[in-house]
């Protein structure tokens, strides 16, 4: 019971409720990367 | 190279050997010997990751890559973050919860031996020859820039990794990976605060950037496809995706990293964090190589940037050519700093015709100065034929040994040694491991103590170490076979790829399907690269979707076949 536990607590993520949350993250945080080389590339072409 | 930068470069080459063997010299077991007892938090993973990715090479091309491509390589890397996702979702729980030491044993859990065997034995070929690269390719360009003995580099690169490695094995290259990747950082930092200072006073950090997007070198985002270019949006998502799934989930040199994670939550957050961070990273890197073109603007560049090879031209009977070429060049460039300020000028006053005139007569400049450098390539050419006259992998370093003052260039130096060491260092770690556990403890020796093992891998690690010094040796000899390593590496990474993609997302494929799907996707690959002229980047691609069509229609033909016989 104990052991279940602690694997449980131990499968979820620091701060955020889900692994899902921080996967999304990360795919957001690509997206915002693209979006800031575009306007990068614009802005000194 | 003055005393300060002996004393910077020589002090931290020690530190970390000395560190990297004290800290874990009492490894008393295999698994703490070679997973570093699990016991790593995601923070080292990360950094662990980055650092074993990070070769010298990359570290010294990528500067040099913005310099003559503009900063578009980024886009190479747009595919890291969705493949870390993937392996998180997939890879990481798998290995974790079967406890293996290699990704190949998990081949043999869900498929066979002999797919666990054929996994490994294209690791340890692949992996192999690409240690040795991974020391000569920095160990060459060195000696070329400093005049050192290149023998005598690689020994000393080879060597020390292969102290702290052989001695405390994963958790050494932990433990050093931590100290490398902050050198690294503060080696480019320090390059990066120095191109600015040594700017002309008058130019703005916008006027830099103005600079050098005007002649198209902050071209981060190009969404034009084309199939034989090899840095686009599309090429990178795409592409990049393959790439990184294939190296981060079934190369052994990173696996190895993020299984020595205390928990399936840290490997994973280790990797994610690499899939934050990397992108940023190489931007930055690109960018400090967009800046040292532009510092170049104003600073009349070598017309050749591998300096030994300039210093060969210059005492043979083409030096009063390569002279007046040298002439003409700085001419042209004067003329192109004069058109450079009149555009900066129109950009202040926000005048678009005049902005369009300046560009078009800078790009003029350009065309007659790359007419002048492809007349001085020729010369150079002509006075020794083999050589290859590509010389971005020497423009960062040509730009620290020549305008970083005394201190930083020890510093820089420092930092791209550590990048060597740290790439090495996790790649002897990995054939140590595949050796002894997919090799040696599988199928020569089932029965040996724990202790037997660990013997047996430092032992592996001191030969692998050995094996990569005596290949840098040799192929330092041979200038063609560091081309024939990439293309070889091409040769297996697309069917180990897909042994690994049916292993995780096509659970009704049996394991003699994918072996001889595999063993025909491989022929495959060999043919493209003897009978066609398919790029070979492409032999990933080709390689993997191949298997996994042929597994796909091999699979229910095999699986009937017991029934049939009943």
């Amino acid at each position: 019971m104990q052991t279940s536990k602690n694997n449980a607590e131990e499968e979820r993520p620091p701060i955020l409720k889900s692994w899902k949350q921080l996967y999304s993250i990360v795919a957001i945080n690509l997206i915002v990367l693209i979006g800031l080389f575009y306007i990068f590339t614009e802005a000194f072409k | 190279m003055g005393t300060l930068d002996w004393f910077v470069l020589t002090s931290f080459l020690l530190f970390v050997v000395i560190y990297g063997t004290w800290k874990t010299r009492s490894k008393k077991n295999i698994k703490d010997y070679l997973l570093a007892n699990k016991s790593a938090k995601w923070y080292t993973v990360t950094l662990s990751i980055m650092a074993t990715q990070a070769s010298a090479i990359t570290f010294l091309s990528t500067p040099g890559q913005a310099y003559t491509d503009g900063m578009r390589f980024v886009q190479f890397y747009l595919g890291l973050p969705i493949a870390m996702i993937i392996l998180s979702v997939t890879a990481v729980p798998i290995y974790h919860k079967l406890k293996v030491f290699t990704a190949y044993e998990y081949l043999e859990s869900r498929f066979d031996l002999k797919n666990r065997a054929l996994g490994s034995i294209l690791f340890l070929i692949q992996r192999g020859l690409a240690a040795g690269f991974t020391i000569l390719a920095p160990a060459l360009i060195i000696s070329m820039l400093l005049g050192w003995n290149i023998q005598i580099l690689i020994f000393i690169i080879g060597g020390l990794v292969i102290i702290y490695t052989a001695t405390g094995g994963s958790d050494a290259v932990n433990k050093t990976h931590l100290l490398q990747m902050l050198i690294i950082t503060i080696g480019m930092f320090s390059a990066f605060v120095m191109i600015f200072r040594l700017l002309p006073q008058d130019i703005s950090f916008l006027d830099t950037a103005h600079i050098a997007g005007k002649m198209g070198k902050l071209n981060a985002l190009t969404f034009d496809f084309d199939w034989r270019d090899r840095y686009n949006f599309w090429s990178g998502l795409i592409g990049g995706t393959f790439l990184a799934l294939s190296y981060f989930g079934t190369d052994q040199s990173q696996v190895q990293r993020y299984l020595s994670g205390s928990s399936i939550a840290q490997s994973r957050i280790g990797l994610l964090a690499n899939g934050i961070v990397k992108i940023p990273m190489q931007f930055i890197i690109l960018f400090l190589g967009a800046m040292v073109f532009v510092f170049y603007q104003f600073v009349t560049p070598p017309l050749f940037f591998n300096a030994y090879e300039t210093d060969n031209i210059k005492s043979s009977v083409h030096a009063e050519e390569y002279r007046i070429l040298e002439e003409d060049y700085a001419e042209v460039h004067s003329q192109k700093q004069i058109q450079l300020r009149e555009l900066l000028t129109a950009v202040e006053s926000d005048n678009e015709a005049l902005i369009q005139s300046s560009v078009e007569m800078i790009d003029q400049s350009r065309e007659k100065e790359n007419t002048i450098r492809e007349q001085a390539t020729g010369l150079i050419k002509r006075t020794n034929p083999d050589l290859d006259t590509n010389d971005t992998n020497y423009i960062f370093l040509s730009f620290v040994i020549n305008f970083m003052p005394v201190g930083l260039v020890g510093l820089v130096l420092a930092a791209i040694f550590s990048a060597s060491m740290s790439s090495t260092s996790a790649e002897l770690n990995a054939l140590a491991t595949t050796s002894v556990i997919d090799i040696y403890k599988r199928m020569i020796k089932k029965d040996g103590s724990d202790k037997h093992y660990l013997w047996v891998s430092k032992v592996a690690t001191v030969f692998w170490g050995c094996y990569g010094i005596m290949f840098a040796l040799y192929a330092n000899r041979l200038g063609t076979l560091i081309e024939a390593v990439n293309i070889l590496g091409s040769l297996f990474y697309g069917t180990i790829l897909g042994i690994f993609l049916i292993a995780f997302y096509f659970k009704s494929i049996g394991g003699t399907a994918t072996f001889t799907a595999a063993i025909i996707a491989e022929l495959t690959v060999i043919g493209c690269f003897f009978f066609t002229e398919i790029p070979y980047l492409w032999y990933n691609l080709i390689g993997c979707v191949i298997l996994i069509a042929i597994a796909l229609i091999v699979n229910p033909i095999i699986s009937k076949r017991p029934q049939m016989t009943k």
